[in-house]
C-alpha cells in the first residue's frame, strides 16, 4: 500500500482528511486524451488490447465452471471476479499446440511462455540460433502503432532469470518472454515502475524538446557514420546490426509521432520510485500503470507477465512458503493442490483489480473496460502434467461492443489458441491472414442476440 | 552438433561404461547400425514420401552419419526417449536400443576427437550490463551507473555474454541514449563553475574556546611561543573539504612582534591521518605547540612585518592529493635563551579547486598547445574514437565525427560542449555498443587470425570485462600483442579489474546470481536475512578470488583448508575463531582471533566439513527448495555445474516429492526419495544424483550443520556410483577430486563458453582435451588454464560464415 500511496497525487491528499486514501486517481484524473475532450461527441474511443501471462498452469477442478453459456456460476478460482463477471467472456477448450514436445523432450514450461502468443514452435536452444515467431501483441503494433505514441509496452513483475538454462535446454529467453517483435527479437519486459512510467510519459524534463533535437542529430549522424559497417560483418553479425537500426527507427518514429499526435497530458501524480517490496503492490503498480497508458491513449497494445513461467517464486504471504513451479507438480497430493489453488486465487485477485480499476474509468459511452480486451491465462494447462490443451484463458472487456460477455464457452477440442488472438486483431480492425498456428477466428464470441 | 548432447553422452557413457568394454577405436556403423535400421526403422523412413519427410535409407556408413548431425541428435533423442520406433510399431528390446545408440554416439565421439581444426563463429556482441558500466568508467573516468535501468541482458549457456543472446530492443536503445547524454554530463563540464573561495576569519579558528575572540586585537588573532594555554599557543589550524584531484592556493595575513628584532620564521603545514608523504618527526618537533602528525610542511615563510598595517600575505599551493584535511601556521620555538616570539593572524582562506572541471574534462579535452582549433577538435576526437571502438579508426569516422563537432558549435555551442556532444553521438554507435570484430571477407569460412585490436578486446573483456587499457592499445598498435600473450595475461590477472572473472564468470557459473530470488521459509529458517544471504555470497567470492590471486591450483575449489568468514556466517556456521575452532566448544588450536562483526577474516579449517565450493552456505541455499533441502538439485547442480555431466530432464508427468513434512507420511526425506527412486523411468539418474545429495544432507536448506531434520536422524552415507563409500561431505569432496579430469574438464568448457561468446561444438573437444591434458603438468593453477584458453585458436581465431 505504500507504493501505492506514494502515487496518490499531492492534490487528492489536499482534499482532506475526509476523503479516504483509496480514492480512485485514475478516475479522478478524467480524461487525459483529446479524443476523449473532442467537440463532436460520436468521436469513438479507440479498442485495446492486452495480454496477461500467469506460469505453471491452474488447478483446473477449480478454474473451469461448471456450467456453460450465459448462466454459469464462477468457479472458486475465479469468485473473485464477481464484480466484473457480466463483462467476462471464460474460455475453455484453447489448446496451444506449439508449446508440445514435437521430439524437443523436456521444456514444457519454455514452450508455453513462448508459443503462449505465436503459435509458433520455439526452436530448442540454450543460446544458439534463438528463434520463435512474431507474437499477436507485436503483429497488431506493427499496424497499428502509428496512431498512438508507443506501438506497445512490454511490462512484468518478475526479472528475467539470472542465471543457467531455465528449462531443459532453453534459454531463459524464453521463460521470461512473451512480446516477441520478430522471429529472432524477443522484446523484453520492464519490470521496473518507474521506468514504465516514465516511458509513458516522460522524465517530465522541460528540456525535453531540446533532447529530442539532439537526439534526432545523434541518430542521424549514427546512421550515416554505420553505412559502410556491415561490409565487414557476417550474416549473424548483421541481425544483430539490424536490431540496431530497427531500434532506431522505432525511437525515429515516435518522435516524429510526438509532434503530429495531440499531445498527451502528463498525469499530475508523482511517479512511481522503484518497485515495491511487496509483490501484490508491485502487480498493482505495474497494473494502474497500464490502465494509465491505455486511459491517456499513449499505447493501445500491452503484455504484462505476472511471472515468468516455471517460476518457482513462493508466496509467504497466502501461506505458500514453498516454490509456486515445485508445488504445481503435486503429483495428484491435495495439500499442495490447495496451494496451487491459493496461488492461482491470488493472480485472480490481481486480475480483479485491472479489471476494476479499468471499469470505473468513464470513456464516452462506457468505460475503459468496455473499449478493451484483456486476455488472461497461462500456457498450462496443468502444472503436474505439462499439457497444453484446454488452457485456462479468460477474455475480459467489451472490446468496443465486440463481445457478448458474461458467458463460459467451451470450443471443440484442439481449437488452436491463436485463434482467439486472430479474433482480437480482427476486433482491433486489423486484418492478417496468418499467425502462427491459427486457422481462423473463433465463433460465437459475439452473440447478436444476446 | 550441439556441445550440451555431448555432456548427455558423456553421462550414458559413463552410465554403461562399467557394463561393457570399451568401444572400439575406429568405431564402425556399418552393418550392425544399418540392421538396426532395416528393423525398426525404415518401414516407415524411407521412399519418395518418408514418414516425418525423413529418410534414413541412404545413412550405410560413418562418413554418412557425421555429415547430417542434427538429424541424428534428433534420431538419438527419439530412441534414447522411447519415442521411436513409436506405439503400435515392434519395439526394440532395451539392450538393442542402447547398443545402436552407443554406437552412433561412438561414432560422432570418434569423429569429434579428430576434427579438423576450427575457430567456429561467434556472433557479434553486444556490451551487456556490466560490460557497459565497465567500458564506460575506463573509457571516460566517469564513476557512474547507468546501467541500473537497462533491462536484463538474456542468458544462453549459462551466461550473460553470448552473442547470439544479446539482443537490443527499442527499450535499451532509449536507455543507450539516455546514459550516453548522462555520461558525457559528468565527463565534461562546458561551462564550469566559479572557482569557490573561502575565507575565515582567524577568531573562528582552532585551537578554540569560548574565549578566541577576545584574544583578538584589531581582527588579528595572535599565537605565542610562550603561551599557557593551547588557544594561545597554537598552532592555528582549521579544516577543509577537499576535491581529490584539485589543487588549492592557500592564503593567510601575517605580521610578527617580539623575535629580537629578526624576521619571524612562519610554517605552513598540511594535515590528514592518511597523508602521503609526511614531514619527519623531527623537522615537526622544531615547531611550537602541539602539531597534528602527520603532517607536511608546505613551505616555510620569513615574516618581516611587525605591524598590522604592513601584514603580509602568505600564499602557498596545495597540490591535488588523495588525503587532505586540515591547514596549520605554526612558528618554530625560540632556540634556548631567545626571547619568545609572537605570530598575529587575520584571516585564513582557502581558494579551488583551481581547475573545477572534473579529471575527466581535463583528460578527455587534453590537446597540444598551438594547434589551431580544427586540428584539436580532432586530435581530441580521434583520441576517443579509437578508444571507444578499440581500434584504429578510419579518417572518415574521424571526418564525419568532427563535422557533429563543427555543426554544434555553428549553433553557438562551445568547443566543449561541441566536442562532448560529438563523444555522446560516439556511444550511441553500434561501433560502441557492439563488440563487432570487422573482416575483410566475413562471408569467407577460410579460417583467419584475428587482428591484434580484436585480440585485446577478446582478452580484457574476457579477463576484466572492459575495453582494454593504454598498455593492451599499444602493444595492440604495434602488433606486439600476440608475441606477449603469457605476459599479458599475468598482468591483467595481476590487476584489480580481474575481479570480474569471478563477480562475472564464477557467480554465473556456479549459479549463485539465483540467490538473490531464493526465499527460504522465514519459520522454518529464522535465522536467514538479507545480510547472512550476502555474506554467503561475499565468502564464495573471496575465496574464488584467493585461488585466483594466490594463482593456486583449481582443485582447491573443491577441498582447501581455509576459507573467509565474517560474524554473521561464521555464527551460521559455528565457528568461533580464525583458527576454526567451534562454538561453545574447548579449542582445539590455540592462537585463533575471534571473527567479528561484518569484515571477513580468513579462517583456517580443522575439518573438511566445510571448505571448498560444495560446502559453502551460498550452493547449498542455491540448490535447496525454500523449505527443505532437495538432494535431487543438489546432485544434479554437483553433476552440472562440477562434473559436466548434466543429467536428462525428467520425463514429463513424474510428480515431485509428497511433501508432508510430519505426520501424514511418516517417512523421512531420504526414504521418501528413494520410494520415488523406485520406478524404472527414475532409476538410472537419481541413481548418480541422489547420493551426491544424501553426502550433503547434513546441511539444511540454508547450508546450517544439523544432525537432525524434524524428527529424523540424518543419515549421510551411502556409496557413490564407482562403490566408494561415504559417510558425509569429506568423502564427496574426495569423490570429485578422484575425478578430477571431469571437473577440470568442465570447468574448462565454462570458461571457453564465457570467454568465446559462444556454445561450444563438436569441433571445440580436441581443444578442451589438449587443455585438459596440459595442466597437471603446470600443477592445475588457475593461470594455466587461462593462459591455455586464450593461447587456443578457437580465442585468437576466427571465420566468417
Amino acid at each position: 500500500m505504500n507504493t501505492h500511496a506514494a502515487l496518490i497525487s499531492r492534490r487528492t491528499l489536499l482534499r482532506g482528511l475526509g476523503v479516504s486514501l483509496s480514492l480512485p486517481w485514475l478516475e479522478a484524473m478524467g480524461p487525459v486524451v483529446s479524443w476523449a475532450e473532442a467537440a463532436d461527441p460520436k468521436t469513438v474511443a479507440p479498442n485495446r488490447m492486452a495480454f496477461l501471462y500467469v506460469p505453471n498452469g491452474k488447478h483446473m477442478p477449480d478454474w473451469t465452471p461448471k456450467q456453460e453459456g450465459g448462466k454459469f456460476e464462477l468457479s472458486p478460482i475465479l469468485e473473485p471476479l464477481e464484480n466484473v463477471k457480466h463483462k467476462l467472456l471464460v474460455l475453455s477448450g484453447l489448446t496451444a499446440d506449439k508449446a508440445r514436445p514435437y521430439g524437443d523432450g523436456g521444456g514444457g514450461h519454455a514452450r508455453a511462455m513462448a508459443a503462449f502468443l505465436t503459435g509458433v514452435h520455439p526452436n530448442k536452444t540454450d543460446g544458439t540460433d534463438i528463434r520463435n515467431g512474431i507474437s499477436v501483441d507485436q503483429a497488431a503494433a506493427v499496424r497499428i502503432g502509428e496512431k498512438t505514441r508507443l506501438t506497445s509496452l512490454e511490462v512484468g513483475t518478475e526479472h528475467g532469470a539470472m542465471a543457467g538454462n531455465c528449462d531443459s535446454g532453453y534459454s531463459c529467453v524464453y521463460t521470461s518472454t512473451m512480446s516477441w517483435r520478430s522471429a529472432t527479437q524477443p522484446l523484453p519486459k520492464q519490470v521496473n515502475p518507474k521506468l514504465v512510467f516514465e516511458r509513458l510519459f516522460g522524465s517530465g524534463d522541460k528540456q525535453q524538446k531540446k533532447r529530442n533535437a539532439r537526439q534526432k542529430s545523434i541518430l542521424d549522424y549514427v546512421r550515416e557514420d554505420s553505412k559502410g559497417f556491415s561490409n565487414g560483418l557476417s550474416t549473424s553479425d548483421v541481425r544483430k546490426l539490424d536490431e540496431y537500426f530497427s531500434s532506431i527507427r522505432d525511437i525515429e518514429l515516435r518522435m516524429e509521432r510526438a509532434e503530429t499526435l495531440p499531445p498527451i497530458k502528463t498525469p499530475d501524480y508523482p511517479a512511481p520510485s522503484g518497485i515495491p517490496a511487496s509483490y501484490e503492490a508491485h502487480i498493482r503498480l505495474i497494473s494502474d500503470l497500464l490502465v494509465l497508458a491505455f486511459q491517456a491513449d499513449v499505447t493501445r497494445v500491452a503484455t504484462f507477465v505476472l511471472a515468468n513461467e516455471a517460476s518457482n517464486k513462493p508466496y509467504p504471504f497466502i501461506n505458500v512458503p514453498e516454490g509456486h513451479h515445485d508445488m504445481s507438480h503435486h503429483g495428484g497430493d491435495a495439500a499442495k493442490q490447495e496451494k496451487i489453488k491459493q496461488i492461482n486465487l491470488f493472480h485472480t485477485r490481481q486480475l480483479a483489480y485491472l479489471l476494476e480499476r479499468l471499469d470505473r474509468i468513464q470513456e464516452g459511452d462506457g468505460t475503459l473496460l468496455d473499449h478493451s480486451m484483456i486476455a488472461y491465462g497461462s500456457g498450462i494447462h496443468d502444472g503436474n502434467a505439462h499439457n497444453h490443451e484446454d488452457l485456462p484463458i479468460l477474455l475480459a472487456g467489451g472490446g468496443s461492443g465486440t463481445l457478448t460477455s458474461g458467458r463460459h464457452i467451451r470450443f471443440k477440442k484442439e481449437t488452436p489458441l491463436n485463434n482467439l488472438w486472430l479474433s482480437m486483431l480482427n476486433r482491433m480492425e486489423i486484418s492478417v491472414e496468418k499467425l502462427g498456428d491459427g486457422t481462423g477466428t473463433l465463433p460465437n464470441l459475439f452473440d447478436p442476440n444476446a | 552438433m550441439k556441445y550440451a548432447a555431448f555432456a548427455v553422452m558423456a553421462w550414458t557413457l559413463i552410465a554403461t561404461a562399467a557394463a561393457r568394454a570399451a568401444p572400439p577405436p575406429t568405431p564402425q556403423f556399418g552393418k550392425s547400425g544399418r540392421a538396426f535400421l532395416e528393423k525398426h526403422c525404415l518401414k516407415c523412413h524411407r521412399g519418395e514420401k518418408p514418414k516425418a519427410g525423413l529418410s534414413l535409407k541412404p545413412f550405410r556408413d560413418s562418413l554418412s552419419l557425421i555429415k547430417h548431425r542434427t538429424v541424428w541428435n534428433d534420431v538419438l533423442r527419439k530412441i534414447a526417449t522411447g519415442e521411436m520406433p513409436p506405439k503400435g510399431q515392434p519395439r526394440p528390446t532395451v539392450a538393442a536400443s542402447v547398443a545402436f545408440t552407443d554406437l552412433v554416439k561412438a561414432v560422432f565421439d570418434h569423429a569429434d576427437k579428430n576434427a579438423k581444426p576450427d575457430p567456429g563463429r561467434v556472433t557479434m556482441r553486444r556490451l551487456n550490463r556490466v560490460e557497459y558500466r565497465n567500458t564506460i568508467r575506463d573509457l571516460t573516468g566517469v564513476a557512474f551507473d547507468p546501467t541500473e535501468d537497462f533491462p536484463s541482458d538474456d542468458i544462453g549457456h549459462g551466461f550473460d555474454n553470448i552473442g547470439d543472446v544479446l539482443t537490443l530492443s527499442p527499450v535499451l536503445m532509449e536507455r543507450y541514449l539516455a546514459a550516453a547524454e548522462q555520461v558525457m554530463n559528468k565527463a565534461i563540464m562546458p561551462n564550469p563553475p566559479a572557482i569557490i573561495k573561502r575565507h575565515l576569519s582567524s577568531i573562528y579558528t582552532e585551537p578554540a574556546s569560548g574565549d578566541s575572540a577576545k584574544l583578538a586585537v584589531k581582527g588579528f588573532r595572535p599565537m605565542r611561543t610562550d603561551g599557557k594555554r593551547a588557544i594561545d599557543v597554537g598552532p592555528i589550524n582549521t579544516p577543509y573539504k577537499w576535491e581529490p584531484d584539485g589543487d588549492y592556493i592557500f592564503r593567510t595575513r601575517v605580521y610578527g612582534e617580539r623575535n629580537g628584532g629578526k624576521p619571524l620564521k612562519v610554517t605552513i603545514l598540511l594535515y590528514d591521518k592518511d597523508l602521503p608523504n609526511p614531514a619527519p618527526p623531527a623537522a615537526l618537533d622544531k615547531l611550537s605547540g602541539n602539531v597534528y602528525r602527520p603532517s607536511r610542511i608546505l613551505k616555510t615563510f620569513l615574516v618581516k612585518a611587525t605591524k598590522p598595517d604592513d601584514a603580509e600575505i602568505l600564499e602557498v599551493r596545495v597540490p591535488a592529493m588523495p588525503n587532505r584535511h586540515r591547514m596549520l601556521i605554526a612558528i618554530d620555538k625560540p632556540p634556548t635563551g631567545a626571547p619568545p616570539a609572537t605570530l598575529w593572524i587575520e584571516y585564513l582562506a582557502l581558494e579551488g579547486p583551481l581547475d573545477p572541471r572534473p579529471a575527466s574534462h581535463r583528460r578527455l579535452l587534453a590537446v597540444t598547445p598551438g594547434k589551431s582549433q580544427a586540428e584539436q577538435t580532432r586530435e581530441v576526437l580521434s583520441r576517443f574514437l579509437h578508444r571507444a571502438f578499440r581500434r584504429s579508426v578510419t579518417n572518415d569516422e574521424l571526418a564525419r565525427s568532427s563535422r557533429l563537432a563543427d555543426q554544434m558549435m555553428a549553433s553557438g555551442e562551445t568547443w566543449e560542449a561541441a566536442i562532448q556532444f560529438a563523444m555522446q553521438a560516439a556511444l550511441c554507435s553500434p561501433k560502441f555498443l557492439f563488440r563487432a570484430e570487422l573482416d575483410d571477407n566475413p562471408h569467407s569460412s577460410k579460417i583467419r587470425d584475428l587482428n591484434e585490436y580484436q585480440l585485446a578486446s577478446r582478452l580484457s573483456y574476457f579477463l576484466w570485462s572492459s575495453m582494454p587499457d593504454d598498455t593492451l592499445f599499444n602493444l595492440a598498435g604495434k602488433k606486439q600483442l600476440t608475441a606477449n600473450l603469457d605476459a599479458q595475461v599475468r598482468r591483467l590477472l595481476a590487476d584489480p579489474r580481474a575481479s570480474s572473472l569471478v563477480q562475472n564468470f564464477a557467480m554465473q557459473w556456479l549459479q549463485l546470481k539465483r540467490i538473490d530470488f531464493i526465499s527460504p521459509d522465514g519459520k522454518l529458517f529464522p535465522t536467514f536475512n538479507a545480510k547472512l544471504r550476502s555474506a554467503m555470497v561475499r565468502e564464495t567470492e573471496l575465496f574464488i578470488e584467493s585461488v585466483l590471486r594466490e594463482d593456486r591450483s583449481i582443485l582447491d575449489l573443491i577441498d582447501p583448508d581455509y576459507t573467509f568468514l565474517n560474524e554473521p556466517l561464521a555464527k551460521h556456521y559455528g565457528i568461533a575463531d580464525t583458527k576454526g575452532n567451534a562454538i561453545g566448544q574447548k579449542p582445539q588450536q590455540p592462537g585463533g582471533q575471534r571473527i567479528k562483526g561484518e569484515l571477513f577474516r580468513r579462517v583456517s579449517l580443522q575439518s573438511r566439513v566445510r571448505g571448498g565450493l560444495l560446502t559453502q552456505a551460498s550452493v547449498l541455499t542455491v540448490t535447496s527448495n525454500p523449505t527443505r533441502t532437495s538432494p535431487v538439485k543438489r546432485g544434479r547442480w554437483v553433476l552440472e555445474q562440477i562434473l559436466g555431466a548434466p543429467p536428462p530432464a525428467p520425463p514429463p508427468n513424474v510428480p515431485e516429492l509428497s511433501e508432508e513434512m510430519k505426520g501424514i507420511t511418516a517417512a523421512s526425506l531420504r526414504e521418501r526419495l528413494e520410494v520415488h527412486r523406485r520406478k524404472p523411468a527414475c532409476v538410472n539418474c537419481h541413481a548418480k544424483m541422489d547420493p551426491i545429495g544424501f553426502a550433503l544432507e547434513n546441511f539444511d536448506a540454508v547450508g546450517a550443520f544439523r544432525t537432525k531434520d524434524g524428527q529424523f536422524e540424518i543419515d549421510a552415507t551411502g556409496e557413490f556410483t564407482n562403490g566408494t563409500k561415504f559417510t558425509g561431505p569429506a568423502e564427496l569432496k574426495s569423490f570429485v577430486i578422484q575425478r578430477k579430469t571431469e571437473f577440470v574438464r568442465c570447468l574448462t568448457e565454462k570458461l571457453m563458453i564465457y570467454a568465446l561468446g559462444r556454445g561450444l561444438e563438436y569441433y571445440d573437444r580436441p581443444t578442451v582435451e589438449k587443455i585438459v591434458k596440459s595442466l597437471p603438468a603446470k600443477d592445475f593453477k588457475f593461470s594455466a588454464l587461462i593462459t591455455q584458453i586464450v593461447k587456443c585458436d578457437a580465442f585468437r581465431q576466427r571465420r566468417g560464415l
